[in-house]
């Protein structure tokens, strides 16, 4: 308890990490408490589409006259859960990898950083599109799992470049020279003192598996069902939305809502970085 | 009393130019021989992956497109082996082992079969067609990033904590927070449609009908004009990296000894920037461009969607749609391969500026 | 006439905590082709008092008080603090040269040794360095045309040490200052370089600086010694005097605290408790905490640099008389004086 007040403390002194903290908390909040509250507008009402914003419907309607801002409301939930799953998927596999082959070393360290490397070089995007096009996206779960089986070889090499360097310390030698297993030895000595590198690497591994779903959405390649802001999105390009003048708000709101989820997964992630790094920190 | 580094030095003393140029030269061609094997390694991996998928996995193309063949076309299974064996180069008669042994040597000779859908059409002469398009884009816009990028990063390194600094790293981090694909449709969404600024619709494709391909002006200033807003967009989603990479590189060689040193001995603050901290300062950003060239590709995939620039990119996402699976097996390995060589330069040409790598 | 003197001379870092008074009320001169060296534990503050020299010293530091007044026998007498941009760069290896440690972010990894002569050259509008640069280098045992071609990375640390101090003369200085010069070589590279720069002075006739903690080093090259202890100067005796007769309890404690050759362990001591904190600095003398001769008197002020029983010789302690009579007893550790 005391931790996290003391965290609070250290981000109230940097108000970009602060908003993006609340930013995080609203954003969760209204995508997942959200729908529990307000029912999907699925009444479609051809006389209304593309209405301006106004009180019934604070961001106009889309093509079928459907209320945008309760798309907005129920469209975050599955694009959260993709990107928490992706990235706690490429955190464990860069964590456990990354910290074993840096621990080990040898024969293993080289096969895991031969793997990574080579998986490193081939361009994410266009592998994930093949994927979608040859296997069947239709439950988030295994669109997490592509998302994230493909993610973690960067930060598996961060994980083992920071493990190397602890390696050498002498908490370390001491776990070793009372015989303390490999195991301990990871889990119990080297990642606790990782903590606030791992948390910053998995907000921005969530922020990578939005791109990649968002993305892989928009381009029409996974046939989920549902509300969705990259679905929003992929059905306003779709129907032209794009083109028409007053179709502003529809097509503004879910870009709009993705970026900021973005930007204030990246602020709080770069205020903990600031946190946690003090060479950072400007002159005292 | 001699160290042994000494000892080493000396003791080539006799034929020091044979002797010291054949060990400098087997060092650094080690270097280089690493990354080459690397680079090779990769395209391998890569092949093969392509060919598990496109041919192995369960519910795979070849399968899908035979079963087509013969339920839509009423073909004999043989017949539909045999078309499928022209379309994918690989000879679909033989055991798995040597359709495999003849993929790959097919790939080696640049024989990627033939497109589905346009009869005849080897998939390789697409990829040429295309192939320039995609080029000159992300290869403009990731060199404008770069130069826009480390110019900045510099600039805000050394001016750090000013207000100059401030609003260029804040504007620099929120612009690069919004994926690409999204900026591409704010700026279509802005400048054509609601601001009407630009001719959207005449800037698609990636040429105006009726302009030759050559040397002449009016081809490449059309060609820049149909570009300039992939151009842009590459450029607003990577400078930002490129900032903060070249700043934070920056602002470790500033706190180097050596540059303290360099003041002491009363070198100009010019020449410490380029040679003492400029020059070390951009050694980590081959990294990052190992990052940058897989990420503009992937990412022009994307923009050439929604600009409709018909180049790699815009053709691997039309031969998904359509299922033409020759191309779009052809354009992954392309782009692949792309990125794989990219690397191999951005390697080669570190281990020519760190004096400190390959040289023992 | 001195060339170089430092007049009451105060120094303060900014920190989150507070002002760390680095160097404080430090007065010395320093003659031409006299070796000075001054000696302290690590945070006496001779290290900040050698950058301030060259006006290097970190953004965070403030000269809060004194001047650094160079005398050159070619030209008036300048204030090293009021030098503008210009003439700071000329004065830098021009007239007074600082040379770190050896070790090997020294050297700019990029660029060959070559490359450093060059840059340094060019910096002060000297045209072909190539003849001097290979005679310093012949000075320093090294064969030029092995090491300008060069990457730092490629040489042996007592190389680059080398390398440094022939850097350092490149453009004849009139003071040639050294920080730790032998702190990071193994004994036999250290011998080297301690004839090396005996030979130098010789020839070259500067005024040398070193900085230190090691006593010995002092004992062989040093004509005056300096003992820093918190900020300020301690003592300050011809090394005969400080070795044989000194007379401030922290000189005996360090010269106590060097083991004898000879193998026979007899009293050696090292100094208990730890230095002060410069921040909040404790009243009186500063070195009470450890001191075998700390009395009541020694809280009330701390006490000024006194003269003792011998010429040129001064320590800041109101019971030097004790502490000479405690050395009467005392033989100096065999350290070749």
């Amino acid at each position: 308890m005391t931790a996290t007040l003391d965290f609070l403390r250290l981000l109230k002194s940097r108000p970009v990490g602060l908003a993006g903290l609340i930013g995080i908390v609203l954003f969760v909040v209204v995508s997942f408490v959200g729908p529990l509250l307000v029912p999907l507008d699925t009444k479609v009402d051809l006389t209304a589409i593309y209405a301006p914003p106004s009180f019934a419907h604070p961001l106009g309607t889309d093509y079928q006259g459907r209320d945008v801002f309760n798309q907005i409301i129920w469209g975050g939930r599955d694009i959260m859960i993709v990107a928490f799953l992706a990235a706690l998927l490429s955190t464990v596999i860069a964590v456990t990898f990354g910290s074993l082959g840096a621990v080990v070393g040898g024969a293993v360290d080289s096969t895991i950083l031969a793997i990574t490397d080579v998986i490193l070089t081939i361009p994410r995007l266009p592998l994930l599109v093949v994927l979608a096009a040859l296997l069947r996206l239709n439950s988030i779960l295994i669109l997490a799992l592509i998302v994230g089986a493909l993610a973690w070889p960067s930060l598996l090499r961060a994980v083992r470049a920071q493990v190397l360097s602890l390696k050498e310390r002498e908490f370390v030698e001491a776990a070793r020279a009372l015989d303390l297993g490999l195991g301990h030895i990871i889990f119990a000595e080297i990642l606790p003192n990782m903590r606030s590198y791992i948390a910053i690497s998995f907000i921005l591994a969530m922020t990578q598996a939005i791109y990649a779903q968002a993305g892989l959405i928009f381009l029409g390649l996974v046939p989920l069902s549902g509300t969705n802001w990259g679905v929003m999105i992929n059905l306003a390009w779709v129907r032209g939305a794009v083109f028409f003048r007053d179709s502003l708000p529809y097509i503004l709101s879910p870009v709009l809502a993705i970026a900021l989820f973005q930007l204030a997964l990246v602020s709080l992630a770069s205020a903990l970085e600031d946190i946690f790094n003090p060479r950072l920190r400007g002159a005292a | 009393m001699a160290t042994t580094a000494e000892v080493r030095l000396t003791a080539t003393a006799p034929s020091w130019t044979s002797t010291a140029g054949a060990v400098a030269s087997g060092f650094w061609r080690h270097a280089i021989l690493r990354a080459l094997v690397k680079a090779a390694a990769t395209i391998y991996v890569v092949s093969t992956f392509t060919f598990v998928i496109v041919r192995l996995m369960p519910g795979n193309p070849i399968e899908i497109y035979i079963d087509k063949l013969v339920t839509e076309q009423l073909l004999s299974y043989e017949d539909a082996l045999a078309t499928a064996t022209g379309k994918f180069s690989v000879d679909l008669r033989r055991p798995i082992y040597e359709q495999y042994v003849s993929y790959l040597g097919n790939l080696a000779r640049g024989d990627l079969g033939s497109s589905i859908l346009s009869e005849g059409t080897p998939v390789t002469a697409l990829l040429l067609r295309y192939l320039p398009w995609t080029v000159f884009a992300v290869g403009t816009g990731l060199m404008l990033s770069f130069l826009i990028g480390i110019s900045l990063g510099l600039m805000t390194a050394l001016k750090r904590n000013s207000p100059t600094d401030h609003v260029v790293s804040s504007v620099s981090a929120v612009v690069s927070s919004i994926p690409d694909y999204l900026i591409g449709i704010l700026l279509v969404v802005f400048l054509g449609v609601q601001l009407r600024w630009l001719p959207i619709t005449q800037m698609r494709g990636v040429l105006s009908p009726g302009i030759q391909p050559g040397f002449t002006f009016e081809f490449v200033r059309d060609a820049f004009f149909h570009a300039s807003l992939p151009i842009v967009t590459y450029v607003l989603t990577h400078t930002g990296i490129w900032m903060l990479t070249m700043k934070n590189s920056t602002l470790a060689a500033l706190e180097e000894d050596y540059v303290t040193a360099a003041r002491a001995r009363g070198l100009s603050e010019r020449r410490i920037t380029t040679a003492y901290v400029g020059r070390n300062a951009i050694l980590p950003l081959f990294t990052q461009f190992t990052i940058s060239a897989g990420f503009i590709l992937g990412g022009a995939l994307f923009i050439e969607f929604i600009f409709v620039y018909q180049g790699l990119g815009w053709l691997l996402y039309n031969s998904i749609n359509q299922r033409d699976y020759p191309i779009m097996q052809g354009v992954f390995l392309l782009i692949t391969v792309s990125v794989v060589v990219a690397n191999l330069l951005a390697d080669l040409v570190y281990t020519k500026l760190d004096p400190r790598i390959g040289r023992g | 006439m001195s060339i170089l003197a430092v007049e009451h001379l105060s120094i303060a870092y900014q920190t989150r905590r507070g002002a760390v008074q680095a160097v404080r009320d430090v007065s010395f001169d320093l003659d031409q082709a006299e070796t000075l060296a001054i000696i302290g534990e690590s945070g006496s503050g001779k290290t900040t008092l050698a950058q301030s020299l060259v006006r290097l010293s970190p953004r965070s530091a403030t000269v809060t008080n004194g001047r650094i007044l160079y005398r050159p026998p070619d030209g008036p007498q300048v204030d090293v603090r009021s030098l503008d941009e210009g003439r700071l760069r000329r004065y830098r290896w021009q007239g007074c040269a600082l040379v770190f440690q050896s070790a090997l972010n020294a050297f700019n990894p990029v660029l060959t040794i070559r490359d450093h002569f060059a840059d340094t050259a060019r910096a002060h509008g000297m045209g072909d360095f190539r003849e001097q640069a290979t005679e310093l280098l012949d000075m320093v045992s090294l064969d030029a045309r092995r090491v300008l071609p060069a990457f730092p990375h490629e040489l042996s640390g007592g190389m680059r040490q080398r390398v440094l101090i022939a850097l350092g003369l490149l453009l004849a200085p009139q003071i040639l200052i050294l920080d730790e010069p032998t702190t990071a070589l193994d004994i036999l590279t250290q011998r080297q370089v301690i004839d090396l720069l005996r030979t130098l002075k010789e020839r070259l006739g500067f005024a040398l600086v070193f900085i230190s903690h090691d006593l010995s080093l002092a004992a062989e090259l040093a004509d005056r010694v300096i003992t820093m202890y918190a900020g300020r100067i301690v003592e300050t005796a011809t090394v005969a005097d400080l070795f044989y007769r000194p007379r401030h309890p922290y000189s005996l404690g360090l010269l106590r605290a060097v083991p004898r050759v000879s193998g026979a362990l007899g009293n050696l001591d090292s100094i208990p408790g730890s230095p002060p904190d410069l921040i909040r600095l404790p009243p009186g003398c500063t070195y009470h905490a450890r001191c075998p001769f700390g009395v009541d008197d020694c809280l009330k002020a701390e006490p000024p640099l006194l003269d003792v029983d011998t010429p040129a010789h001064r320590a800041a302690c109101i019971r030097w008389q004790d502490v000479a009579d405690a050395v009467g007893s005392f033989e100096p550790a065999a350290v070749g004086v």
